[in-house]
């Protein structure tokens, strides 16, 4: 199994969204979050004062899939949410362990 | 042997008879019958273990006494409610003795799964005031004997407990109404929750308890013993109280049978269940889930207004801080209304008839966050039948409401008006909205309380430290017209209450009705409108890319004015707050002002944008104008930004069509008028060289100070300029005649009359002003890009009398031609926006240098 978290433009999400609910990714989670990468933020005036808009609000899909699943996923969500400008975002791997359903405690991949 | 035969025969009638009570509950709905059972049923159990394991005559000492406390010292056991026991001892020796008595008498009771909540305490232990743990002694304020040493609880019962009350009555109160408080503020402070907590939601049964505790300690500190439990609180709190307690706890009993545990949420499923078997009614007639709820907020209500008014008016009676304070806020009275501790009273009683003398009551409520007394409350409803008959309408309702949104305690007066009926009464429109539960996973309260909640959030944020509420305050404190935002707040999910899954589209039409009987003008009815319809609009454009100019283009369209894109954020962002406690967090507050900041500047950098066939808004405007203005608004039009007829109102255009007509027999048209915030001077004149130099000018030597100007001009060359100045020494204020001469003055500078420079000499004299409270640097930003005809210019400075004509005279000899200007000052920074030709082209490099050059040295001369 392995953990997908994507970073992404939040004007993006409902695209990334069809776009792995088409290749029958189900569950997922989604957070606001806030950060930067290399372009660092940006400073923008407003009558006269400076705002500092260091971190920039993005939005994190989090998923945790069955390994053959995992590149057709990646794909759907580069693809969708590319904009080809800086700020589209960034996709992270991981290895999981184990997933275990609380309802009934069902373990590993049966429990995604 | 014995205790294992006693075990078997108290499971059996422990478990038969709470089945009965199950079952008798679950025919009758009669909760009150199911606590007072259950709380009979434990006696008995109680009492048959205690003869066999604890009393004398099982061989234990007769220096103890079992004794009921808590919920079940009350005789009000709920289904499963811990049961709270004391285990008194008259000293050391018998708690020694009966340690190992004690663990198998609960042993027993937790084996027939009992939840037993204990305490074990000597008689002088009880004595002994812990100001830490202010709980255990409000327990012993409801203790019941059970069994054992009768003396010793008499002891306790009436020696002990009033004495340490009498002692201590002043830090018990205060700990019990800081507890209180502090639950009230875990649950947002509000009755008005969509799945509450029957037990400890402000006026639930938790707030029923601490009102009794509060009058019972009041007493007990007055009487020195204890007083009459039935007549505690006075008869007119009584009969609201109790309809509440009878209700709540058949409520509570649904929960726990339903739930089997002591779980108090009435979730969506569980108001589904209640509505169905209509618990706590006794009507027979059909409910919905919505209309059940209704019920229950209207009893949690009852309750809750009783316990706040307890939580005020008993420490009022103790501590001399808060008595100063309260004969301080009795300063506040006026000769219509008198406070005493905080509490609103009528001072005539008879002139409730006057529904004005009511609407100033409540002003008076929303301005100094005062409560009614309960006395109050009454009058008002007695006085709402006759009110009905002709209830106050029109522009007349008008003024009052807007005053009361206006003021600082706005939410908590329109709360008190909507829970005495008197809110719906004027504005009927909100009855739909009253109590109701809409489902969804975002909202925590009932679309009212929402509303409520909205409109405090805006008040909230001036005194607020937080850095975000900071800068909205900010945006709050500049707008020309706050009441309409309030309005359009109070309004805006009046569709909630309509059939269908549009609640905007339905609200607009709503509204439409309410706004009418408030006899708003035009205009303000459309922002009000406006405010409605898009009130969703902001939280939309930001699931788009809001770093993305088409994004912030096509929202600046659809809000057009600066005035409303101020208006719409705050909206959003109270609408927001209000949802529940979380929701506004630093990603969506960050994301709303992003928006806003490049919405506003895009706006005054896209200011050139001339009128164009084919806009709907416009076009809608045009032929509303045209039957009046025919031929004339055509080619008064041709030319003008489209900024023009996003700010004036129709009639304005229609007055400045009317000026530019006379403009063959006089070349110089003024209108003066007082605004509500200041005075609105509007010049109608064929363009000319220093033309807006002069007019600052003018406005300068008679000392005025502008806040906001827009110069346009049309195709045609006539110039539109409006200056919103306010009268520093008061001048026109205090002397009619000087209105004439104040505009004379201006035509005859702009047709060479007068000499201006005399005029301004004695005027801007250096050193007359004083000095200024915040320093401002000055900048200076020139944009060629934003627009394909003319170069932008922004200057930010320090505001000061004379700028903006030293501003544009320096423009003026730079050979700059001001195709638009935005002036705009807040506090005391001056704000302005020039679009600049010369010879018809933007400038060059070399003259941006020579101009910024110029302009540097002119306003660091100041």
């Amino acid at each position: 199994m392995t953990k997908i978290e994507a970073i992404i433009r939040t004007s993006k999400l409902d695209a990334v969204k069809d776009a792995l609910h088409e290749i029958g990714v189900e569950g997922m989670t989604v957070l606001e979050v806030r950060g930067h990468g290399r372009q660092k933020g940006h400073t923008e005036f407003y009558r006269g004062q400076e705002y500092t808009v260091d971190l920039i609000p993005k939005t994190k899909l989090e998923l945790v899939l069955a390994d053959e699943l995992v590149e057709k996923a990646v794909q759907a969500i580069a693809n969708a949410a590319r904009t080809g400008k800086i700020g589209d975002g960034k996709i992270f791997l991981s290895r999981v362990d184990d997933a275990i359903r609380i309802r009934n405690e069902e373990r590993g991949e049966t429990a995604l | 042997m014995a205790t294992a035969l006693l075990s078997s025969e108290l499971r059996e009638l422990y478990n038969s008879e709470s089945a009965r009570i199950q079952q008798d509950f679950a025919a009758s709905g009669d909760g009150c019958q199911a606590v007072l059972r259950r709380a009979r049923l434990l006696d008995q159990v109680i009492t048959r273990l205690y003869e066999k394991l604890l009393s004398p005559e099982a061989g234990a000492t007769g220096n103890f006494v079992l004794a009921a406390i808590g919920g079940y010292g009350r005789s009000w056991l709920f289904p499963y409610s811990d049961v709270d026991l004391l285990f008194l001892h008259a000293g050391r020796e018998t708690e020694t003795q009966l340690k190992d008595g004690i663990r198998s008498f609960s042993q027993e009771l937790w084996d027939l799964g009992i939840k037993l909540s204990p305490a074990s305490r000597t008689l002088a232990e009880c004595d002994r005031f812990d100001p830490n743990n202010v709980e255990s002694l409000i327990a012993l304020l409801d203790c019941r004997y059970l069994a054992g040493n009768r003396e010793l609880f008499t002891q306790l019962r009436d020696r002990v407990v009033p004495r340490m009350v009498t002692r201590e009555s002043q830090a018990i109160v205060q700990r019990l109404v800081e507890i209180t408080r502090s639950r009230h503020a875990k649950q947002g402070d509000t009755v008005f929750h969509l799945e509450p907590n029957v037990k400890d939601a402000p006026g639930g049964l938790r707030d029923y308890n601490v009102a009794n505790w509060l009058a019972l300690i009041a007493a007990l500190d007055k009487l020195q013993n204890w007083p009459e439990r039935e007549t505690l609180l006075p008869a007119s709190m009584r009969r609201q109280v109790n309809a509440g307690l009878e209700f709540l706890t058949s409520v509570r009993c649904f929960l726990h049978f339903r739930h089997s545990r002591d779980d108090n949420t009435l979730s969506w499923s569980a108001q589904d269940e209640a509505a169905a078997r209509r618990i706590g009614v006794s009507s027979e007639h059909e409910l919905t889930a919505a209309g059940w709820m209704r019920l229950y907020f209207q009893h949690a209500r009852g309750v809750h207004r009783i316990g706040l008014q307890l939580l005020d008016e008993v420490p009022a009676a103790w501590s001399s801080l808060y008595r100063q304070f309260q004969t301080w806020r009795s300063r506040i009275s006026t000769p219509e209304f008198s406070v005493v501790h905080g509490m609103v009273f009528l001072q005539q009683a008879a002139a409730l008839q006057d529904p004005e003398t009511l609407l100033r009551l409540f002003h008076f409520v929303a301005h100094h966050g005062v409560k009614l007394s309960t006395t109050t409350e009454q009058r008002i409803e007695q006085a709402l039948p006759a009110i009905a008959a002709t209830p106050p309408r029109g522009a007349e309702l008008w003024i009052y409401l807007q005053e009361i949104l206006l003021q600082p305690h706005a939410a908590e007066a329109l709360r008190a008006m909507h829970a005495l009926r008197f809110l719906t009464l004027v504005l009927p429109e909100l009855k739909a909205i009253d109590t109701l539960v809409v489902r969804d996973f975002y909202h925590r309260f009932t679309v009212d309380e929402h509303t409520f909640l909205a409109i405090e959030a805006l008040h909230r944020l001036k005194p607020s430290p937080s850095e975000w509420d900071q800068r909205y305050a900010a945006l709050l404190s500049e707008l020309e017209q706050p009441e309409l935002l309030y309005l359009a707040i109070l309004l805006h999910d009046i569709g909630k209450g309509a059939a269908g899954s549009d609640h905007v589209t339905a609200g607009l039409e709503i509204a439409a009705h309410c706004l009418e009987r408030l006899d708003l003008e035009p205009q303000d009815r459309e922002t009000v409108c406006f405010l409605i319809a898009h009130h969703l609009a902001m939280s939309a454009a930001l699931r788009r890319d809001i770093f993305d100019p088409e994004t912030v283009g096509a929202f600046a369209e659809m809000v057009k004015s600066p005035e409303r894109l101020k208006m719409l954020c705050l909206l959003t962002y109270a609408d927001i707050k209000a949802v529940n406690p979380e929701a506004l967090t630093p990603w969506k507050a960050e994301n709303i002002w992003q928006l806003y900041i490049e919405t506003a500047n895009h706006m005054s950098l896209s200011l050139d944008q001339r009128l164009h066939e084919g806009s709907e808004d416009e076009d809608q405007i045009l032929r509303m104008l045209s039957p009046v203005a025919g031929k004339k608004l055509k080619g008064f039009l041709e030319g003008l930004p489209r900024r023009y007829l996003a700010t004036c109102a129709a009639k304005d255009v229609l007055a400045h069509v009317e000026m530019a007509a006379r403009l063959k027999s006089d070349p110089v048209q003024v209108a003066l008028e007082r605004g509500r915030h200041w005075f609105d001077l509007t010049v109608v004149t064929p363009d000319r060289p220093m033309l807006f130099a002069k007019m600052t000018g003018v406005l300068a030597a008679w000392g005025m100070s502008i806040v906001k100007a827009n110069a346009f001009s049309n195709a045609a060359g006539v110039v539109v300029d409006t200056f919103h100045f306010t009268d520093r020494f008061r001048t026109l204020e205090l002397n009619l005649p000087e209105w004439d001469r104040f505009k004379r003055s201006i035509a005859d500078v702009l047709n060479g009359r007068a000499d201006l420079d005399k005029m301004l000499r004695d005027r801007l004299r250096p050193g007359r002003e004083p000095a200024a409270r915040t320093k401002i640097e000055t900048r200076l930003d020139f944009n060629d890009t934003s627009s394909s005809r003319c170069t932008v210019l922004q200057i930010i400075a320090q505001d000061r009398p004379g700028l903006l004509f030293r501003v544009s005279s320096a423009l003026s000899r730079e050979k700059c031609n001001i195709e638009i200007a935005l002036i705009d000052t807040e506090g005391e920074m001056a704000i302005d926006v020039f679009y600049l030709t010369s010879k018809g082209q933007k400038l060059t490099a070399d003259q941006e240098k020579g101009l910024r050059k110029a302009l540097e040295e002119e306003l660091q001369e100041i």
